[in-house]
């Protein structure tokens, strides 16, 4: 099995998944059943995480498929650019859908409006998705290709998005080092509010609510949030340094483990629930997951620090 | 041939724990979760201790390598001066949590000053330390 049977498997999950999402939001309106919301907002930040192993595996397959003549890469090309929109859309709406948990999860509900504009970024992505998707399919599938799309191949390269990306990248002499430090900052910011939170769960600061350190978890979303994008212009700006490389995957799935922890943390209901609000205490359950979350930042840091050694990136 | 990439990946986790657990320090300070007393931060100080001696031990090993040119190099001693100066908000911090006990809610104007300044500081000492690898070669 290479990375292009994986986004084979894979790439159903931003459609697929958003669809499945969006229905439980909509279901969530008619009945007006909150509970029901409430997991589509979780299924969408799941789906928002998947992605990313989604797109960087797509990235993969393009180059697995280069060998090949008689694949069109302008079709890739085209696929690639609008996938990277619609990876940008689902990480937004992943945004606000956490946002509106974190906010149910102290005040017991979202503030108002902030429900409905994860449910239109979520119809955005999925729309966006579903372009990428068929574009995705017209690329080995001639039964489904529109007769047009054959003729819209071959055409000026600079036209794409990623071209773009990677001549900053390439050329801008202070747009790398910058990102770079921006990244460096952001998994300080990110870290130190994962320490703090499950430093909490394993027993240390025992005399605070959970309440107290929950409220944290913006700002590592916030570090998240940087080194996402400043990641993301890395790994579209120079691909074949990452594609290769074994840790960049590694990485990638310690990152799904550490966002699947994410939400666990944000949405975690014991530490609220009865008379233990004020002095929660962790049980074995509880503190295996603070050590698998401290656990997965360790081995996001390992990877992505290793890549220059074990992979081919600089 | 393991050496260079172990100290530096350490280098970066210890920066990671000592950054990180001394912004966490300084956003209670600016008055991110004010109700929360100051002694429940105590934490931080022996957990900057443990990154701070990981990097110390790292960062001298990594100097080594690099000592005939960093030495000499401007960059280099702008580094060194801010992790000096950042490393110096976190003591006034120290008296600060050790002193204010229980105290919740806002913490005074100076205590939030040098929270600032304190993230300038190591936000910049960062920033130094990677455009290192740019600067001098």
């Amino acid at each position: 099995m290479n990375l292009a049977h994986l986004h084979l498997i894979m790439n159903h999950v931003p459609t697929v998944g958003s669809a499945v999402a969006l229905s439980l939001l909509i279901l969530g309106y008619a009945r007006r059943n909150d509970h029901l919301k409430h997991v589509g907002l979780e299924l969408l930040f799941v789906i928002a995480v998947l992605t990313l192993p989604v797109y960087v595996s797509g990235v993969a397959a393009h180059r697995e498929l280069r060998e090949i003549k008689e694949v069109a890469d302008d079709a890739i090309r085209i696929h690639q650019d609008v996938a990277l929109f619609g990876f940008a859309w689902m990480e937004f709406a992943g945004f606000i859908a956490w946002v509106a948990l974190w906010q149910w999860r102290r005040r017991g509900a979202a503030a108002r409006g902030l429900v409905p504009v994860a449910t239109v970024l979520l119809i955005v992505s999925l729309a966006v998705m579903g372009r990428a998707a068929n574009l995705g399919g017209e690329i080995r599938h001639p039964e489904i290709r529109a007769a047009d799309a054959a003729a819209a191949t071959a055409g000026d390269p600079k036209r794409f998005v990623q071209y773009s990306i990677n001549q900053v990248a390439v050329y801008s002499r202070w747009m790398w080092p910058a990102a770079e430090a921006v990244h460096f900052l952001g998994l300080s910011l990110s870290f130190g509010v994962l320490l703090a939170v499950n430093l909490r769960i394993l027993g240390v600061m025992k005399q605070i609510p959970f309440a107290d350190v929950h409220r944290l978890l913006p700002w590592g979303m916030l570090g998240f949030g940087a080194n996402l994008i400043t990641g993301m212009f890395f790994f579209v700006g120079q691909p074949g340094q990452y594609v290769e490389s074994n840790p960049f995957y590694w990485k990638v799935m310690f990152l799904v483990i550490a966002g699947a922890n994410f939400l666990y943390l944000t949405v975690f209901g014991k530490a609220w629930r009865d008379g233990d609000k004020d002095r929660f205490t962790a049980n074995v359950g509880d503190k295996a997951m603070a050590l698998l979350s401290l656990t997965a930042w360790l081995g996001v840091l390992y990877a992505g620090r290793m890549l220059p050694f074990l992979g081919r990136s600089f | 041939m393991w050496a260079f990439p172990t100290i530096l990946t350490l280098h970066t986790i210890g920066l990671a724990v000592l950054i990180g657990a001394s912004w966490m320090l300084d956003l209670r300070l600016l008055g991110i979760g004010r109700r929360v007393p100051l002694s429940a931060y105590r934490w931080v100080f022996p957990t900057v201790a443990v990154g701070l001696v990981i990097n110390l031990l790292t960062g001298v090993l990594l100097f080594i390598k690099n000592a005939s040119t960093w030495g000499v190099a401007f960059p280099f001693f702008v580094k060194m001066a801010l992790v000096v100066a950042s490393v110096a908000t976190v003591l006034p911090m120290r008296s600060i949590v050790l002193r204010g006990g229980d105290l919740q809610g806002d913490v005074g104007g100076n205590a939030r000053l040098l929270a600032v300044v304190s993230i300038l500081a190591w936000s910049a000492a960062v920033t130094a330390g990677r455009l290192l690898a740019y600067t001098v070669v």
